[in-house]
């Protein structure tokens, strides 16, 4: 065993209590990543679902997620007639709030045609709507509120018969909610008018073409859906500053964290290490062993924050389902990554303590 | 660099060390010269503040003089890089301290086997080497045992082992019986004469303790930081210091005469000589 994990192994208590120190801070990293990163895919939720690659707006439309779109009866045949559109699908949506239990339930009413697409893409139970005003309603909403299939919703009056559940249709600030576009034009009064189209191109076709073809049309603007998904998550970009910042802190705390206790020990160590110097050992040597036992904590926090940070999430989104947290395997990379920035960072101190050590001090009593 | 062939392993010329510059300059070593020859054991004795410390950190490369040379085996230390000093000192000295220093984290055996890896030996014959050695010194039963499992006796052992685990030219050893009790500083004493003699290393110890001068082949007075004739120092019996006889406040009792290191001690002796005079007996 080195002479870092020796020094490492020496106080138990210091370097559980270290490393524990690490891996709350590097879980909290990961935990608030995970938070972005669920919510970035919540608010894209259904563009990424749907079928299509290239979607049709009103012209001037910034983004979806905050911006009303609203294209003239007939733009739907006009896109279909457009060389190398396979299926263009229109959608009307509209954001409304839900009365349950005396609450308001803010939520993005999504009406389509059944026959052509862009409902639900998973039904966890029931049906999608077949007539008059059924909808389908996230499971998630459902759960919370106790809605059953077969119970209605009331939406500003009306009551929507409940026909089915869909999964992975629910996010922390709204909920999707579908309903057939016939019965969503009669209760907006907008009977033909379309929010927007999905665009799917035939096989061969590019997007980008197609794309380019659409926007030949009058007072349509053409999206690739990756472009429309990065503009509506720039409305929400306010929303992520102050989880990165929080991201940014959980950093520092743990390169203090690891800085400290290397720091400490190696200031309570600075007779050994004159030893070690006197004897023969080089500054690089020296450098080493103060940077190895950094990595060392480092690295083990890490793989501890990840096994924290899994078990953290799942607890979230179990005791509070409407949040979606997000570790990929690249949640890992990134705590090993991060504890390496930490470890590098957090030697910088012990090491400048070691580097002006003076052999000869050695001598002195 | 190589210098002349010479038959000293070890020779100083004119060592100076000044600290701080203008009116503030002191020189903590001047002009000091030396020569130690293979296999012998020089002792070198003389006040707190007389310059010794500082003298024992430029012979092992661990300070550079102001002044003066120091050649080792014939390489002119004062004229090697910062950078390659640790590896001289590595393969080139044997270093033991007064508080022993051992790597507490690190067993008796680990603690020479590091010394040896280091210098680039193998692990696992870094370990033989390092077993061989600790047996030799009676340290078969320990090897295993960490530094505060170990008596100051123990200590010391280790810290012998390792410094010549590297077969360094020189032993440079700072009070190495100062922690120790009176028999086992004996032994210790008796263990670098040993080593000396038969394995035809140099020994140069920086002591306090006089009966240190048993072992010595040579013994020299530094005072001021210079080296002043040993033959003329006296032992205090009050409180054991080397003493200048010509400088030294001086009393009588039974026809003899005695030296002390100050009037505190002269003072004290004067109230009860028979005790300090039993005591030494």
């Amino acid at each position: 065993m080195s002479l870092a994990a020796r020094y490492l192994l020496q106080n138990k208590t210091r370097l559980a209590l270290s490393l524990l120190g690490v891996a709350l801070a590097l879980m909290l990293i990961l935990l608030l990543d995970g938070l972005v990163r669920g919510m970035q895919r919540q608010i894209t939720v259904y563009l990424a679902n749907t079928p299509g690659s290239v979607v049709a707006t009103q012209v001037g439309v910034r983004n979806l997620a905050a911006d009303n779109s609203l294209l003239p009866p007939g733009t739907e045949d006009d896109i279909q007639k457009i060389p190398g559109v396979a299926r263009a699908i229109p959608v009307l949506s509209q954001s409304v709030f839900f009365e349950l239990h005396d609450r308001k339930i803010f939520a993005y009413l999504i009406g389509y045609d059944p026959a052509k697409g862009g409902g639900p893409w998973r039904l966890a139970q029931g049906r999608e709507p077949r007539q008059g005003r059924e909808v389908v309603v996230d499971q998630t909403l459902a759960r919370l509120h106790g809605i059953k299939v077969g119970q209605t919703v009331e939406v500003g009056g009306y009551r929507f018969p409940v026909v089915g559940l869909s999964a992975g249709t629910n996010s922390w600030m709204t909920t999707l909610v579908f309903v057939r576009k016939v019965e969503l034009e009669r209760y907006l009064l907008i009977p033909g008018l379309t929010s927007f189209v999905l665009v799917e191109p035939q096989p061969g076709v590019s997007p980008q073409i197609l794309k380019e073809r659409i926007n030949q049309l009058s007072g349509v603007t053409a999206w690739l859906k990756p472009e429309l998904m990065a503009a509506d998550l720039r409305i929400y970009e306010g929303f992520f500053q102050p989880l990165r910042l929080m991201r940014g802190i959980a950093f520092l705390v743990g390169v203090l964290v690891v800085g400290l206790v290397i720091y400490t020990a190696t200031v309570e160590r600075q007779r050994e290490y004159g030893v070690l110097k006197a004897i023969g050992a080089g500054n690089a040597r020296m450098y080493g062993l103060v940077l190895s036992q950094a990595l060392v904590m480092a690295f083990l926090g890490a793989l501890l924050a990840v096994l924290l940070a899994y078990l953290v999430a799942w607890l979230i989104m179990v005791l509070r389902p409407q949040f979606l947290v997000v570790l990929e395997p690249s949640a890992i990379l990134l705590a090993l990554l991060s504890g390496l920035g930490m470890a590098l960072l957090s030697a910088i101190a012990p090491v400048w303590v070691v580097a002006r050590l003076a052999p000869a001090e050695v001598f002195r009593r | 660099m190589k210098a002349q062939k010479t038959a000293a392993i070890l020779r100083v010329e004119d060592l100076t060390k000044r600290y701080g510059s203008g009116t503030a300059e002191v020189a903590a070593v001047k002009g000091v010269s030396l020569e130690v020859a293979p296999g012998e054991v020089v002792l070198i004795m003389g006040p707190s503040g007389s310059g010794k410390t500082t003298l024992l950190s430029m012979l092992g490369a661990l300070l550079r003089p102001s002044e003066g040379s120091i050649q080792l085996n014939g390489t002119v230390l004062t004229a090697l890089s910062e950078r390659d000093l640790p590896r001289f000192r590595l393969r080139e000295f044997g270093f033991i301290f007064q508080d022993f220093n051992l790597l507490s984290a690190l067993s008796a055996l680990e603690n020479v086997v590091l010394v040896a890896e280091m210098a680039g030996v193998p692990r696992k014959e870094a370990r033989l080497r390092a077993t061989e050695i600790l047996k030799e010194l009676r340290l078969d039963k320990r090897l295993q045992a960490l530094p505060e499992q170990l008596s100051g006796g123990e200590k010391q052992r280790v810290a012998i082992a390792r410094a010549l685990i590297n077969n360094p030219s020189l032993i440079l050893a700072d009070e190495p019986t100062a922690n120790l009790d009176s028999s086992t500083g004996h032994e210790v004493s008796r263990l670098l004469r040993h080593i000396a003699k038969e394995q035809g290393k140099s020994v140069l110890i920086v002591s306090h303790d006089t009966r240190i001068q048993d072992i010595a082949d040579r013994v020299l007075w530094l005072e001021d930081g210079e080296f002043k004739e040993a033959r003329t120092l006296a032992i205090d019996p009050v409180c054991g210091m080397s003493v200048e006889r010509t400088k030294s406040p001086t009393a009588t009792w039974q026809g003899q005469e005695y030296f002390f290191c100050s009037k505190g001690c002269r003072s004290e002796f004067l109230l009860e000589p028979h005790t300090f005079i039993q005591g030494e007996a």
